[in-house]
């Protein structure tokens, strides 16, 4: 991989890879992050994010590859002496030190004066917006002030990258909607380049620039949010990020991007392929089809959407915005999820009533079948 | 990074001073005294290797006859400590709540918190002749004469008994208080009677402290010293008497290492057999 | 059998009888001792002579009071000594053992955990002695070789502070791991995180949390010295620690005065008991 050097990235991995025993946590990772940035690594459980973020942390070396801060080669650096600072999954504020000695920390291992100390604590107390908590003890905090004081004891020592472990797991789920909004705004005046792991498809999507979805050790795909969720290169993260329907078939005709498919129940679609992955007749595939995407026909007034089904609701998932019909094809006892419109048509259906579904060919992603995961 | 050999250089710091500590103080003496015990003094300074101190063990009535007593003794003292423990655990664990219970498990502790000899002091001046106990019969009218309740097996035994009452109490009260009670009425919801309930669920779980409070238990009465002596007096016929009279008073280093020697055996024995028959693995039960 | 599970009012009864009863049994002895210290009398014994502070306060033979008692308060010296020399050994190694127990992966690492609680179930008589023969042959070994007397391997408080520190240790172990065991290691990786080299991160960090376990095992540790008998009396030389010096009177026929120093002893251990109790629950979070 060459050099480029117009370019700053805070950080950068190349062919990263880490194994225990027989088991690949980490395998041959690789990705760029412009400074300033917010990164998340977006992924199930298990799927390596903490062995990498405690690589690029100094906890554990890869067993090949390369990890570069601001250009240069941390591999020799042990954790204390690393550009980068840590929040942890749970915290790991000490329960022995004040808030101010927590946050005071970091300078003092670096022998910085007293009075520096004293200024930059309280400041950094000002702008995560806690600036009397200072004496208070670590037990006296609420789960959000704590997120704020772990952050702040990180942020007090510029780092050049904050890595944070999936630290809004441990909190309720109100808070966390809340402490989203705030880790971004934090990122933004502080800007820090934050990665940011999680398993949480929200969490990564509202808060980042970037987004990479880690499968396996692997990453699947890096790109924006609004990418990973309209644009998916695998059927990993078509399945992973946001809902879908998903059927199994193979490929009945291709004509130019549109090809037509057979599901393994017998339905016929129309579907769009994604152009690297090469597809030809009679190649099994993965179909995913977002509840969002299908339209609930007028009977009055039909569409002339390629994909066209009749059916049967047979439950009305009721989730506020979220909601959704539960639809059954009668030709082949599939079953479809359908979001409910919010504009309040189509509101009075029922179970029972049938209705008309139509999507469009665009709508309705292919991937080439994979042996083995079936997750999403 | 070179942090492999960083840990490797923290983990010699660490495990240099254990080393030594186990071997200078708890492998080499040993090793030492087994080598000491398979010696015969032909001469001033002049030694043979011999079984002749183990050979004499069995020889001589008074040594092994001395060594079933006290290994049966402890037993004993054992069970009993167990039997009477195990209850008072129970009730602590189970039937306490709150501050009572916490102050009733301090009330356990407070012998530990004096010398053995301040506890069998104490016997004494209840049991002698003159002591309380005595005085206390005849005030009642139950006997017209001072009694001697000291110098018999049956003071040994509450000797020992009180003095390892607490590392019974401590481990089974842990084990037991760490059992839900949950478990305990489900026995119960699901038609139990109380012996099954006890027999099937409190018993099992509480295993691991009764092994362990068992095995210190019975290793303090068989390694006493003061106990069979103050309240057992002279017939006191206790191992341990043998082992500080052979080496202290007769001087017989050689005799008192094999019998030393003896006693280690026996005890680990003991110990074995009492994990394997409880199924329990030691680091698990000291720890 | 749990108060949530109805039992008849007779078997509640009896079973709180009977846990009264062992409380009575517990603390007898105990009481007895303290209550002859005060006994105006040659013996610890009935019959009750009336009330005195003679055995703690008195200046003269035959009454003489435990303050004034030189063979004793000496004793109650070397006692002090030698468990605040065996205390801060064991703490030492302890902290270091729970180290390398808890932290440490090595080959034999279970083998050497065993062997380090084989003090639990040695009997203290023999570990004395094996103590004993050992530093003896050392010391025969050393007068042959180089002529010279290496006079800490004699009995003596030398080889009591070696021996109570051989079982302690292993006692102090077990507390200082289990507290260890409990400890968050992830604060240690936040600390060299914020820039702390591994050491500084210890001693920052790691041993302040460990600072209550470490203060109860070494009251622990100071009692089990002071109270020790069975390990010591292989080891003694000439100085008499307590235990040792009241077991001699006592076998010659005792006066009150071992119930005096009982009873110091008593209100010593009190005391240190509340000190390690109040340590104990002064947890952070709690
Ligand atoms: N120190 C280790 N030794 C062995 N396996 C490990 C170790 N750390 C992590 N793993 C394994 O690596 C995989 C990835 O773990 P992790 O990075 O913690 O996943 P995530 O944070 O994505 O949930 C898991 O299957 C885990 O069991
Ligand atoms: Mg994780």
């Amino acid at each position: 991989m060459p050099e480029n050097s117009n370019v700053t990235f805070d950080l950068e991995c190349r062919q990263v890879t880490k194994s225990f025993g027989d088991f690949t946590a980490v395998d041959q990772v690789s990705f760029q992050i412009p400074t300033g940035s917010f990164f998340s690594i977006l992924g199930p459980s298990g799927c390596g994010k903490t062995t990498l973020l405690r690589m690029l942390a100094g906890f554990q070396h890869p067993d090949k590859g390369e990890i570069l801060i601001k250009g240069k080669s941390v591999l020799g650096t042990p954790p204390n002496r690393r550009p980068v600072n840590m929040v942890f999954q749970h915290l790991a504020l000490f329960p022995t030190m004040s808030v101010t000695g927590n946050i005071a920390y970091g300078l003092k291992r670096r022998n910085v004066k007293r009075e520096e100390i004293r200024t930059r604590v309280a400041d950094v107390l000002k702008r995560v917006d806690l600036p009397d908590a200072g004496d208070k003890r670590i037990d006296q905090l609420s789960g959000g002030q704590k997120q704020r004081i772990a952050i702040a004891r990180c942020l007090v020592l510029k780092p050049d990258v904050l890595l944070l472990d999936e630290p809004l797991g441990a909190l309720d789920l109100k808070l966390r909607e809340q402490m989203k909004v705030e880790l971004k705004l934090l990122q933004e005046t502080f800007g820090t380049t934050f990665i940011y792991i999680t398993h949480d498809q929200s969490e990564a999507l509202v808060m980042s620039d970037q987004v990479a979805v880690m499968n396996q050790g692997r990453f699947e795909q890096v790109g924006t949010p609004q990418e990973l969720y309209y644009h998916p290169e695998t059927s990993f993260v078509a399945g992973f990020v946001g809902d879908s329907n998903r059927w199994e078939g193979h490929i009945d005709a291709i004509e130019g991007e549109r090809i037509q498919i057979k599901t393994v129940e017998g339905e016929s679609f129309v579907g769009r392929s994604i152009v690297k992955h090469q597809l030809k007749k009679g190649d099994s595939v993965e179909v995913y089809v977002r509840p969002e995407s299908v339209n609930i026909e007028n009977p009055k007034n039909r569409s002339d959407l390629p994909n066209q089904c009749r059916g049967e609701v047979i439950s009305v998932l009721f989730d506020g915005a979220r909601s959704q019909f539960l639809i059954r094809l009668p030709q082949t006892e599939g079953e479809i999820s359908v979001a409910m419109p919010q504009t309040g048509e189509h509101a009075q259906l029922r179970k029972g009533d049938s209705i008309n579904i139509a999507w469009a060919a665009d709508q309705c992603l292919c991937f080439r079948r994979s042996s083995g995961n079936h997750d999403g | 990074m070179d942090k492999s050999s960083y840990t490797r250089f923290s983990l010699w710091i660490l495990l240099l001073p254990f080393v030594l500590w186990l071997l200078l103080l708890i492998l080499l003496p040993h090793v030492d005294m087994v080598s000491i015990s398979l010696r015969e003094r032909v001469s001033a300074r002049n030694y043979t290797f011999s079984f002749k101190n183990y050979t004499e063990f069995f020889i001589e009535p008074l040594y092994w006859r001395t060594f079933v007593r006290t290994a049966w003794m402890s037993v004993l003292a054992t069970l009993i400590t167990l039997l009477i423990a195990f209850p008072v655990s129970y009730y602590i664990a189970k039937m306490m709540r709150g501050r009572l219970k916490a102050l009733l498990f301090i009330l356990c502790l407070i012998p530990f918190w004096v010398s053995e000899l301040v506890r069998t002091y104490g016997w004494m001046i209840l049991l002698r002749e003159t002591g309380l106990l005595s005085t206390f019969l005849q005030w009642i009218g139950l006997s017209d004469q001072p009694v001697e309740m000291l110098y018999n097996d049956v003071a040994i035994m509450i000797g020992l008994v009180y003095t390892s009452m607490l590392f019974m109490v401590v481990p089974l009260v842990t084990t037991l208080d760490s059992l839900d009670d949950s478990l305990i009425e489900a026995g119960y919801d699901l038609g139990g009677s109380n012996w099954n309930v006890l027999t099937e669920i409190i018993i099992p779980h509480a295993m691991p402290g009764i092994v362990s409070g068992c095995i210190v238990v019975f290793m303090l009465s068989l390694g006493n010293y003061l106990t069979p002596i103050l309240l057992g007096g002279k017939d006191s016929l206790w191992f341990t008497e043998q082992i500080f009279t052979q080496f202290i008073t007769r001087f017989n280093w050689e005799q008192g290492s094999a019998f030393g020697i003896l006693l280690l055996i026996l005890s680990s024995l003991i110990v074995w057999a009492g994990l394997k028959l409880s199924r329990q693995s030691f680091t698990n039960v000291m720890s | 059998m749990i108060p949530t599970i109805s039992s008849s009012l007779y078997f509640r009864g009896t079973y709180a009888v009977y846990v009264g009863l062992f409380f009575i049994f517990l603390i007898t002895p105990l009481t007895v001792v303290g209550i002859f210290a005060f006994n105006d009398s040659m013996f610890p014994s009935m019959p009750w002579n009336g009330g005195t502070l003679a055995w703690f306060l008195n200046e003269t033979e035959p009454q003489l009071g435990l303050f004034h008692d030189e063979d004793l308060l000496e004793s109650i010296g070397v006692s002090f000594v030698v468990a605040c020399f065996t205390t801060i050994a064991s703490l030492v190694l302890a902290t270091c053992n729970a180290f390398l127990f808890e932290r440490e992966q090595f080959p034999g690492k279970n083998l050497l955990y065993i062997l380090m609680l084989t003090p639990l179930v040695i009997p203290g008589v023999i570990l004395g002695v094996s103590i004993l023969a050992f530093s003896s042959t050392i010391a025969n070994w050393a007068e042959m070789q180089f002529d010279y007397d290496l006079e800490f391997l004699r009995p003596g408080i030398t080889l009591v502070v070696l021996g109570q520190f051989a079982f302690i240790t292993t006692i102090a172990t077990l507390v200082i791991s289990a507290r260890l065991r409990k400890f968050d290691s992830s604060l240690e990786e936040a600390a060299m995180n914020l820039g702390a080299t591994r050491i500084a991160a210890v001693m920052t960090v790691t041993l302040p949390d460990l600072k209550p376990a470490l203060i109860g095992a070494g009251i622990v540790c100071f009692l089990m010295s002071f109270e020790n008998f069975n390990t010591t009396l292989m080891l003694v030389g000439s100085d008499a620690p307590l235990t040792i010096a009241m077991f001699d009177r006592l076998k010659e026929g005792s006066t009150p005065v071992l119930n005096a120093v009982s009873l110091l002893l008593m209100v010593a251990s009190g005391v240190l008991a509340l000190i390690s109790v109040f340590f104990q629950s002064e947890k952070p979070g709690s």
